[in-house]
C-alpha cells in the first residue's frame, strides 16, 4: 500500500528516501563515535568515578589528573619520546627511500623493470605478522633486540611498497617535458631532481608521509615482539604492559588513549582529500 | 656522463629500498621455513639449532587447539568480512547521494581507521567489561542479565568480530568512496534520463565500475582479518583458554608466550598457505 501511494507521489517517495539515508547515516555516526566519546569521557574523571556503577556518561569532577600523570610517568613519558623519534625517523627514511624507487619506475626504462615492480605488489599482500618470528631470532642473534634503529628499518616493510606505488604514480602525473626543458638549460639531472622534481611532488610526499606517520605511530605488533624493554618501548607497547603492570586503571588508560589518538588525527584530517586521491589513483592504475 | 653510468642509474635509485625489503621482509620469509624444521625454543635460541624435519608439523596438526584455532579464524573472518564490507559499501553508497555535509561525515567515518587496533581494542574492553562496562549496564537497564562479552567462550568471538568492525569497516568507506568518485558521473545522468530507478543504477552501473576496487578491498580485508591479531591478544589474550585465538594469535602465542618459536613458525607456514589460498579463490571467482 505504502509502497503504491509512494510510486504514485514521487514527493513522498522523495522524502522518505531522504529520511532513510540521514536516518542510516544518524545510526552509523553514533557507533563510530560512542565509543570514543565514551573514551574521552572517561579521561577526564577522577579514578573513582571512571569505574563507578552506575557509569556516568559526562564526568562530575571533571579533572586532567590522569593527563598529567601519563605525561609524568617516567614509563609513559619516555615510550611517548620514542613513539615520536621512531615514527618520525621511519617517515624520514621510508618517503626517501621510496621516492627514489619510485622516481626509478617512473622516468626510466630498464631491464626488470616489470618484474621488480610485480614483486613489490606481491610483497604488499605479504602478512607481515608471519615475518614476527623470524625477525626475532635474527635480531636476536645481532644482538639488536630493544635497538630503535631496527625498529625504524623493520617498521619500513609496513610502508614501502605502498609508498613506492604511491610516488611512482605521482611523479607520472608530473610532465616529463618539464624536466627535459631544465637539462636543456643547462641544469644538471641532481639539480633538475632539486630545483623542478621536488617542488613538484611536494603533495605526492605529504601522502607519503601521513601514511608512513599513520603506520608507525599504530604499529603493535612488531614493537611488542621486538622492542618491550621499558626503555626502548614504543607508546603503544607501553599502553599494552600497563595493563599488567597496574589493576587496569581504566582513567589513565582513557587518558593515554586520547593522548595516541591526537597526532594522527590531526595529520589524517589536514590531509583527507589528498588521501582519496591517492588512494584512487594507486588503484587505478593497477 | 659515461654509458655505464647511465645504464646503472635505475637501479642505484632502486637499491636502497630493495635492501631493506630483502633483508626484513624476503629473507624472513624463507628464514621462517628453516626455523619451522629445527627445534627452536626463546631459551635455546642462541645455542645450536637441532634438525627435526617435520616434527614441528606433525605437533602442530595434532594439537587440538590448532585446530580450534582455525575453526576460531573462520568464524571471525567471515563475520567481520561480511560486516566489514556490508556496512562499508552501504555507508559509501549513502555518502555518494548528495547527502549534506558529507566532506565532513566522511572525515568523521575515517577516525577509527586512524587510530591503533590498540586503542579500539582498549576502548571496546572498557565498553564490554562485564562488572562495569557501559554496555552490560545498558542491558541491565532494560531488564536483560548481564553478558560474558568476552569471558563467555561462545561469545567472545563475536565481541572481537565488533571491535574489529568497528576498527576496520572506515576503511572500506574509504575505499570505495575513492572508487564511486572515480566514476565519471554524467553515466548516472544518462540513466536517469532512461528512467532507471537508484537500486537499478547501483546494479548494473555502480557494481560493475566498481568490480576492480571490490576485489581489491575484499582481497585486502579478507588478508588483514586473517592475520592481524591485535585485537584478540589485547582484548583477550586469546583466551579464555583458546576460545579467541585466532590462527595468528596461535602462531603468536606459541612462539612468545609458551617459548616454542619454531612451532609457531610452522603455524606462520600455514598461515601462508591459507593466504595463497585466499588470494587464488578471489582471483578464480572474480576472473570475468
Amino acid at each position: 500500500m505504502i509502497q503504491k501511494t509512494a510510486t504514485r507521489n514521487p514527493k513522498v517517495w522523495f522524502f522518505a528516501e531522504r529520511t532513510l539515508i540521514y536516518a542510516l547515516i544518524a545510526v552509523f555516526l553514533f557507533i563510530t563515535l560512542s565509543p570514543l566519546v565514551w573514551v574521552l569521557s572517561t579521561s577526564l574523571k577522577p579514578n573513582t568515578e571512571a569505574i563507578s556503577f552506575p557509569p556516568k556518561l559526562l564526568p562530575e569532577n571533571p579533572t586532567i589528573d590522569n593527563y598529567l600523570f601519563v605525561l609524568t610517568d617516567p614509563t609513559l613519558a619516555r615510550s611517548l619520546i620514542n613513539s615520536f623519534i621512531i615514527s618520525i625517523g621511519s617517515t624520514a627514511l621510508s618517503v626517501a627511500v621510496s621516492s627514489l624507487a619510485g622516481y626509478a619506475f617512473a622516468r626510466f626504462e630498464f631491464k626488470g623493470k616489470n618484474v621488480i615492480m610485480s614483486v613489490i605488489l606481491g610483497l604488499f599482500m605479504i602478512p607481515i605478522v608471519i615475518n614476527i618470528i623470524p625477525l626475532y631470532t635474527m635480531l636476536a642473534n645481532f644482538n639488536l633486540l630493544n635497538s630503535l634503529v631496527a625498529l625504524m628499518l623493520t617498521f619500513q616493510i609496513l610502508i614501502i611498497p605502498l609508498n613506492i606505488l604511491l610516488m611512482k604514480n605521482y611523479f607520472e602525473t608530473i610532465p616529463k617535458e618539464l624536466e627535459e626543458a631544465a637539462l636543456i638549460d643547462g641544469c644538471s639531472r641532481l639539480g633538475v631532481l632539486r630545483r623542478v622534481t621536488i617542488p613538484l611532488s611536494m603533495p605526492g610526499f605529504a601522502i607519503a608521509a601521513v601514511l608512513s606517520f599513520r603506520f608507525s605511530w599504530n604499529e603493535f605488533i612488531l614493537p611488542v615482539v621486538l622492542a618491550n624493554r621499558s626503555d626502548s618501548m614504543v607508546f603503544q607497547v607501553a599502553l599494552y604492559q600497563f595493563i599488567s603492570l597496574y589493576r587496569i586503571d581504566w582513567g589513565y588508560l582513557s587518558a593515554g588513549i586520547t593522548l595516541s589518538i591526537i597526532p594522527v588525527l590531526v595529520l589524517m584530517l589536514t590531509f583527507q582529500k589528498q588521501m582519496i586521491k591517492g588512494l584512487t589513483l594507486g588503484a587505478i592504475r593497477e | 656522463m659515461p654509458a655505464i653510468f647511465e645504464k646503472a642509474e635505475p637501479y642505484l635509485f632502486l637499491t636502497p629500498a630493495l635492501a631493506i625489503l630483502l633483508v626484513f621482509l624476503i629473507f624472513p620469509l624463507f628464514w621462517n621455513t628453516y626455523i619451522s624444521l629445527h627445534d627452536v625454543s626463546l631459551t635455546t635460541i642462541l645455542r645450536e639449532w637441532e634438525y627435526i624435519g617435520g616434527t614441528n608439523f606433525i605437533n602442530l596438526f595434532n594439537d587440538p587447539n590448532f585446530h580450534t584455532s582455525l575453526k576460531i579464524t573462520l568464524m571471525f573472518v567471515g563475520g567481520s568480512v561480511a560486516l566489514q564490507f556490508g556496512i562499508g559499501m552501504l555507508m559509501s553508497v549513502l555518502l555518494h547521494q548528495q547527502v549534506r555535509a558529507s566532506g565532513v561525515l566522511r572525515a568523521i567515518f575515517i577516525i577509527p581507521w586512524t587510530i591503533s587496533a590498540v586503542i579500539a581494542a582498549f576502548s571496546f574492553k572498557f565498553i564490554l567489561d562485564y562488572n562495569f562496562g557501559i554496555l552490560n549496564y545498558l542491558l541491565n537497564g532494560i531488564g536483560l542479565q548481564s553478558v560474558g562479552w568476552l569471558s563467555d567462550p561462545n561469545i567472545v568471538i563475536w565481541s572481537l568480530v565488533i571491535a574489529n568492525v568497528w576498527y576496520g569497516t572506515p576503511f572500506t568507506i574509504l575505499f570505495l568512496t575513492a572508487g564511486q568518485l572515480s566514476i565519471n558521473p554524467t553515466i548516472y545522468e544518462a540513466a536517469v534520463i532512461d528512467g532507471a530507478t537508484k537500486i537499478r543504477s547501483f546494479i548494473h552501473i555502480t557494481l560493475p565500475l566498481l568490480k576492480p576496487f571490490i576485489v581489491i578491498n575484499l582481497i585486502l580485508i579478507t588478508m588483514w582479518s586473517v592475520n592481524f591479531f591485535d585485537i584478540q591478544l589485547i582484548m583477550t589474550g586469546g583466551g579464555p583458554l583458546f576460545a579467541s585465538t585466532t590462527a595468528s594469535l596461535y602462531m603468536y602465542r606459541q612462539a612468545f608466550e609458551f617459548g616454542l618459536l619454531s612451532k609457531g613458525a610452522s603455524a606462520g607456514i600455514v598461515l601462508i598457505v591459507i593466504n595463497l589460498s585466499i588470494a587464488f579463490i578471489y582471483h578464480k571467482l572474480f576472473r570475468r
